[in-house]
């Protein structure tokens, strides 16, 4: 396994999130986290990369453990590993191509004028040519997310964090994103960990699969070991009945 | 009992200034590191001296220019009754140079600038772009909040020098046109009486201030908790901050200063 998340525990004050979650996510796999709103699935992910720290447990990432690593050697690792947020975070002082251009300048150690070039082409990918020279606020949610997405793939990751990437958009445009996804995963080896409840996305380019239920991963398997699954629970949260055995929290 | 409601409101205060004290000592030692040697954003750092510096230019000359006014109108009364004319131009060039110019001009600064910059930091932070820098392996601090700091110290320094030439040229302006004195006379006051350590003063106190503007209205940007309610809270907080440290430091520095 690339990623070993062992019995994590997560609190935020006395609100239990997380409650003994394990799962594991193998190298170049589309790994989906699913489950419902506010079980803790972005919670999870900001763990791999020391945005936020758990309270007990164990993550392992390459065969090293990572969890108890210092804020410093967190940095090394987010090289490594991609995030794209739930809400796109862009920077609002840039454009969209200063946007993508910064971790080129950063990293690749790119000359300015090199950096935007790359960037271009970059947003080219996810489709936001026409909208290079915007500012973030100009745009709308699933505008900024398509360029988000671009100025994560920019660090040119081994790992990505999708967190809820084709919300907010449009069939089509969430369609081109679950290729681009599938596509980092062939063609460049890249892994993916994409939280996200669109089932589209989920029953076309899953290799695996883990539900968050009650703080734990409540079943993992690949996709159609979800699609024939007979869990109740499970059952009723893909068919997205409003009846039945599933507890969400705050109902 | 009303007197235990104090107290106990009173100690909850102390606790909070400590606290954020606390915080913002550690935030400055952060700077401080990345400050040796220099590692900061480039782009960042021009940025912010162009909309900090030149932006605030316009404003800072309007108000010297009447501050020079005003210390020369409330000299006026003296120079009749006393018949002190030569002492007019050392008078007002030594209280802006030390004290009037540095502390107005900071305080100008801190409302503009600071709010400005704390507002700015507050929302990146609720919206969850620092973490975004972080997610891409960019510490903040050399790239957002190092940029500031040297941006505002550098900024406050040159605004205050020139801040000070207006107030002067405002002063004989007014000296000119009210009290009906010669240039000459105003200038050979000025020039033969002001010491080069009055100037150096002023400067040392203004790069002071810039700093500690800087120090406090990046901390209460970054450590914002809670929304937009937080970042109104966030801004409030820095700015009485900024006030009462230009104030404080001001009195310190009076008193240490040659
Ligand atoms: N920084 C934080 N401080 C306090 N509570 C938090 C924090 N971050 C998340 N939480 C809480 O943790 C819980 C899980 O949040 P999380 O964002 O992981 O949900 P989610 O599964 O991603 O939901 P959604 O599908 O709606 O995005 C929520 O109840 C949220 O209120
Ligand atoms: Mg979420």
């Amino acid at each position: 396994m690339l990623i070993e998340f062992r019995d994590i525990h997560k609190a935020f004050g006395s609100k239990k999130i997380l409650r003994g979650l394990s799962m594991g996510v193998g190298k170049k796999e589309v790994f989906f986290i699913i489950g419902t709103s506010g079980v803790g699935k972005s919670v999870t992910i900001k763990h791999l990369i020391g945005l936020l720290r758990i309270d007990e447990g164990e993550i392992h990432f390459d065969g090293k453990r990572i969890d108890n690593l210092s804020e410093k050697h967190f940095y090394p690792i987010r090289k490594r590993i991609g995030m794209v947020f739930q809400h796109a975070t862009l920077f609002d002082s840039m454009s969209l191509r200063e946007n993508v251009a910064l971790p080129l300048r950063k990293h690749q150690g790119m000359r300015p004028n090199q950096a935007l070039g790359k960037a271009d082409e970059l947003l080219e990918r996810v489709h936001m040519q026409d909208f290079i020279h915007s500012a973030p606020a100009a745009l709308s949610d699933g505008m900024r997310k398509r360029a988000a997405i671009a100025r994560t793939l920019a660090m040119e990751p081994q790992i990505v964090l999708f967190d809820e990437p084709t919300t907010g958009l449009d069939p089509v445009n969430a369609r081109r994103i679950d290729r681009l996804i599938r596509e980092l995963s062939d063609e460049l080896g890249v892994t993916s960990i994409v939280v996200s409840h669109d089932l589209t996305s989920i029953f076309s380019i899953a290799d695996r699969i883990s539900f968050i239920y009650q703080g734990k991963a409540y079943k993992s398997g690949t996709r159609q070991e979800f699609e024939c699954c007979d869990d109740a629970i499970v059952r009723q949260f893909i068919s997205g009945d409003s009846h039945g055995p599933l507890e969400t929290p705050g109902f | 009992m009303l007197g235990d409601r104090t107290i106990s409101a009173a100690g909850r205060g102390t606790l909070f200034a400590w606290r954020e004290l606390g915080g913002m000592t550690i935030l400055a030692g952060q700077v401080l590191r990345a400050l040796l040697p220099p590692r900061m954003d480039a782009p960042e750092l021009l940025r912010n001296m162009y909309r900090m510096g030149n932006r605030s230019l316009p404003i800072i000359a309007l108000t010297a220019f009447f501050v020079g006014g005003i210390m020369v109108i409330q000299a006026g009364v003296l120079v009749k009754q006393l018949n002190a004319a030569g002492l007019v131009g050392w008078g007002a060039g030594y209280a802006i140079f030390r004290e009037v110019g540095p502390m107005l001009i900071a305080l100008m600064f801190s409302g503009r600038v600071g709010s400005n910059n704390t507002a700015e930091l507050a929302t990146m932070t609720v919206t969850e772009q620092l973490d975004g820098l972080r997610a891409l392996a960019i510490d903040p601090i050399p790239y957002l909040v190092v940029p500031r700091v040297v941006a505002m110290t550098v900024c406050l320094l040159c605004l205050t020098v020139l801040g000070n030439l207006i107030a002067l040229y405002g002063g004989a302006f007014f000296a000119m046109v009210l009290l009906d004195l010669e240039f000459s006379t105003l200038y050979y006051s000025l020039v033969d009486n002001i010491h080069w350590l009055d100037f150096v003063h002023g400067a040392v106190k203004a790069a002071v201030f810039g700093a500690s503007i800087a120090m406090t209205s990046c901390y209460f940007g970054i450590s914002v908790r809670g929304g937009a309610v937080g970042v109104g809270k966030a801004v409030n907080a820095a700015v009485v901050a900024a006030a009462i440290s230009i104030v404080m430091l001001d009195f310190l520095l009076t008193a240490v200063l040659p």
